[in-house]
């Protein structure tokens, strides 16, 4: 198993870092799934994760100038890692104003990513930072369960409202209640609920518009026709997981949508450029 | 003691109150004829910070107290946390204190720090913050905030730290310092700073106990050409608190001052400096021995607090507290098995650590260690090289022997004993 990949340009170096930095704020473990053409951070929705999933896919050439890997077999090319993001964020964000960043796997006092960096100097030689983070290699039989998730049967997708704007309605909201409901409508309008014994508060958006999903894009199904536009579709969410998502979001997406399964699980997608994340929350009783 | 100072001295001097806060719980307070020295040292005595402040940072200095005019310096030790919140806050120093005026007032045993704010044609009442006797003042054209903080007399506190005993020197802006730092998180506790004629590297260092899996590590290297002053004369290791220094950085960092470091090998302290014209500070941090050479007489570590690792670390220098101090020249005293260049018996740590409640106040400090039991110390069993700091001795002092104390350090001050005892730094 080898992989040496190398990241030149600052934009590209920034951009990087951010991404990390986000999943970094979404789940203290996760897989790093390593591929010719990508890279995948992917969380498995364990019940230890309260059932939250995320799948973030990363095309490699966007990011990286040089990009050389070995997977574990040639039918298998493929390199699986469980690492700590942060840990990660923590060595690119010291490095930002490096000449050249090198990510490779080592071998040290365990299997690491070493992220080795250049940085400029007033003299000859350059000063080197190097940072050994250390992760465990994943076991091919243990793959199956980082695969991509499927989109699921949704009843109703919707683009979401502008991400700082939710994310002060949820702030707010959390402090009242530890569920919300998250409900949504092919007519583009979302309602964001809490209810206790004492209060409930309803938050309305509205004209948020309908992605145009068609047959092709779902399965079996997707958002019919026949489908009552004013219907909404709704799930009741941990109010903590929706939060944590917001509050990592670094960059403004292009898109940003939600699917909903009726009580089920809220799916959120994020797209950037060169970068897709994946967020799942079940929905509780 | 009675000395003002205005503008951006009122900041310089918070910043270093500020720097000193992260080192010690106590802040003492040494005014001499060539400035005020203000000091601090961490409760395993590993760690020692001074910035001397020269008469000429001062708009006026002198060593009588105001009102008594008596020509005493009196030398004395407050409390951190009673001091550290009159400075806390700079940027509202930096915009509302014209002038600060700091004054020790013996007949009340208080040094009554006062701020003169500016403020235009109001009226205000003002109360002191402590819990000492409230004190009200009001100014038409300002407001005056007093102080008066309670303070023991002390002691002076000094490490003598011969840095021209020492083979390597590194000198490099407070930038550069900043800029190898911050590649280590704000919660490291310790790195190790190794140096050869080639290369200058840091990392960060954890206990072998630790869970390697988990860790993180980083390094970093430089160039010597890096350095405004690279001397390397024996390649070393040295590990220290990086978190105890942090505070100093900043110090130089915002006054755009060059540091000096002056080290040797591991098990002896490092020496980190800055001076410019009217104030130079410096704080000696103890390193960790090679675990190779760690004998039985090391320490005990308590394991409660992090710092006590540092005091596992050799010696800061004991030395007598001389005037001048450029003339102490000494070996700097390192805690490991060797014998001592008097050929005293060496002494088991828990002794050495009873024996500090014995400087400062009988019953003041408590040992670090808990290790200590009430251990007996004489006068001849303690001298060896060692951990401690001497005290000066004052004539008003009755308390304890000073002059009798028995020399903690290994040093040299008559021509036979400057042959060179194992264990000093070979140059």
């Amino acid at each position: 198993m080898k992989f040496r990949g190398k990241i030149i340009d600052i934009a590209c170096l920034n951009h990087f870092t951010r991404v990390i930095t986000t999943i970094s704020k979404l789940t203290k473990m996760c897989v790093l799934r390593l591929t010719p053409d990508n890279l995948f951070f992917v969380l498995s929705g364990k019940v230890a994760n309260g059932g939250v999933s995320m799948w973030c896919e990363l095309s490699q050439a966007n990011f990286f100038d040089e990009y050389q890997m070995e997977g574990v077999s040639s039918e298998d090319n493929e390199i699986c890692l469980e690492v700590t993001p942060e840990n990660l964020s923590r060595a690119l964000k010291t490095v930002q104003s490096a000449k050249s960043v090198k990510v490779k796997l080592t071998k040290k006092h365990c299997p690491c990513l070493t992220i080795a960096a250049e940085l400029p100097t007033l003299s000859s030689v350059s000063r080197v930072v190097t940072h050994d983070v250390p992760v465990d290699v994943i076991p091919r039989r243990l793959w199956h369960e980082f695969k991509e998730p499927s989109m699921p049967d949704f009843d109703v997708s919707i683009y979401l409202p502008p991400l700082k704007i939710m994310k002060n309605v949820v702030d707010r909201m959390k402090n009242l209640s530890n569920f919300l409901v998250i409900e949504a409508n092919l007519n583009g309008e979302m309602n964001l609920k809490i209810e206790t014994d004492l209060v409930s508060v309803t938050t309305h958006f509205k004209d948020l518009g309908n992605p145009p999903w068609g047959d092709d894009a779902s399965q079996g199904g997707g958002p019919s026709q026949s489908r009552d536009p004013e219907a909404m579709a709704e799930a009741k969410v941990d109010i903590r997981k929706l939060q944590q998502f917001l509050m990592g979001q670094q960059v403004n997406p292009s898109k940003a949508m939600c699917n909903i399964v009726h009580q089920r699980v809220v799916h959120l997608i994020l797209l950037h450029e060169d970068v897709s994340l994946q967020y799942f929350i079940p929905a509780v009783a | 003691m009675n000395c003002v100072f205005e503008g951006n001295a009122v900041k310089a001097f918070g910043k270093a109150v500020q720097a000193l806060s992260r080192i010690g719980e106590e802040l003492w307070l040494d005014p001499m004829v060539k400035g005020l020295a203000l000091r601090s040292v961490n409760a395993a005595h590993s760690a020692y910070a001074c910035f001397h402040f020269s008469p000429l940072f001062f708009q006026h200095y002198s060593l009588g107290s105001g009102p008594d005019h008596s020509n005493e310096a009196i030398k004395c030790k407050l409390a951190m946390k009673s001091v550290l919140p009159l400075f806390r806050c700079l940027t509202s120093i930096e915009r509302n204190v014209e002038r600060c005026q700091i004054w020790i007032s013996t007949p009340s045993d208080r040094v009554v720090i006062q701020f003169f704010c500016r403020h235009d044609d109001v009226l205000h009442i003002v109360n002191t913050w402590r819990q000492c006797a409230p004190h009200l003042l009001s100014i038409v054209t300002g407001i005056t905030k007093t102080h008066n903080l309670h303070f023991q007399e002390s002691e002076a506190l000094q490490a003598v730290f011969a840095s021209h005993l020492c083979p390597n020197v590194l000198k490099a802006s407070a930038r550069l310092l900043g800029d190898m730092v911050m590649h280590f998180p704000v919660s490291q506790e310790e790195i190790t700073l190794s140096m050869t004629p080639l290369k200058v590297s840091l990392r960060n260092y954890y206990e072998r106990e630790h869970d390697h899996l988990k860790i993180m590590y980083t390094e970093m290297s430089l160039h010597p050409d890096e350095f405004d002053y690279f001397q390397v004369g024996a390649n070393s290791d040295i590990t220290f608190c990086l978190k105890e220094l942090r505070g100093f950085l900043s110090f130089a960092e915002s006054h755009c001052l060059s540091v000096s470091i002056h080290f040797s090998a591991a098990g002896k302290p490092v020496c980190f400096s800055v001076e410019d014209m009217v104030l130079e500070a410096t704080v000696v941090l103890a390193t960790l021995v090679d675990s190779e050479s760690r004998g039985p007489s090391q320490l005990t570590r308590t394991p409660a607090s992090t710092t006590a690792r540092c005091a596992d670390a050799a010696a800061l220098c004991v030395g007598p507290y001389e005037a001048d101090c450029s003339t102490a020249h000494d070996a700097p005293a390192v805690m490991e098995l060797i014998a001592s260049s008097q050929g005293s018996p060496i002494i088991d740590s828990p002794t050495l650590t009873q024996f500090l409640p014995q400087i400062y106040n009988p019953g003041g400090l408590t040992a670090p260690d808990d290790a200590c039991d009430g251990v007996n110390t004489t006068p001849s069993s303690t001298t060896v090289c060692s951990l401690l700091f001497k005290a000066l001795s004052s004539e008003q002092d009755d308390d304890f022997c000073a002059a009798r104390l028995p020399v903690l350090a290994c040093y040299s001050d008559t021509e036979e004993d400057e042959e060179d005892p194992k264990g000093s730094p070979s140059l």
